[in-house]
């Protein structure tokens, strides 16, 4: 049960989650910090909200905002390449 | 192709389509105009798109909606495609996610670091008492 993944671009299942907010009494972003849950090729948009919800579980503490941690842009995953126009393939 | 449903109990027969051909990891497959990269690949029984970049666990289809990121694909060399939400095309050539090296990767028990400077700085004392070199 413990072992079910929750951040599938970092790798990161429930068990370790669990483990560092107990160890540490972390936030829910001072865990995202820790484990990496959420800091993965995808930005987090998977498991952002299930994050939250399992801090509010474990610690109580209630998401500040709508949007669940926090968001940092770009909103998809850009190559430096497109970034700067080099390439355009779309 | 094997995995194709083409005759479907609500939907009805497959209609007939233009053949499409490409490649994935070297090897040839065809799929149908329309499809998605995901789709041509299932529909050939390719479930495995990629491996987690540092574990090596297989990954495939998760959200298919373009949300998740995990059908990613090197597509005509461009890394990090949707397979889920790219229409495939004649004579693409696609590439498998694969394992890459982690250099950065401590081996040691990341518990076992100092947190803070007092933590550091204590450590440092004793390493220099067990080691009259330094």
């Amino acid at each position: 049960m413990d072992k079910i993944i929750i951040c599938r671009c970092e790798e990161v299942d429930l068990e370790e989650i669990e483990q560092t907010v107990n160890k540490y009494g972390s936030s829910a972003r001072e865990t995202k910090l820790r484990t990496r849950a959420g800091m993965g090729y995808c930005g987090g948009r998977t498991c952002r909200p299930m994050i939250d919800t399992i801090l509010e579980q474990l610690t109580g503490e209630k998401p500040k905002d709508k949007i669940p941690l926090k968001v940092q842009p770009p909103v998809r995953p850009v190559s430096l390449a497109r970034l700067g126009d080099k390439t355009h393939h779309e | 192709m094997n995995n194709r449903i083409v005759d479907h109990p609500i939907l009805g027969k497959i209609k007939e389509r233009k053949v499409i051909s490409f490649t994935f990891d070297g090897k040839k497959y065809t799929g149908y105009e329309g499809d998605t990269i995901a789709s041509a690949l299932l529909a050939n029984g390719i479930r495995k798109l990629r491996v987690h970049e540092e574990s090596g666990n297989p990954r495939g289809i998760y959200c298919n909606i373009g949300h998740c990121f995990e059908c990613r694909l090197t597509v005509d060399q461009e890394p990090g495609v949707r397979a889920c939400l790219t229409q495939l095309q004649e004579n693409m050539v696609i590439e498998s996610g694969k394992r890459l090296p982690a250099p950065l990767k401590s081996e040691g028990n990341r518990d076992d670091l100092p947190r803070n400077y007092a933590e550091f700085a204590k450590k440092y004392e004793e390493s220099k008492e067990d080691d009259p070199r330094a």
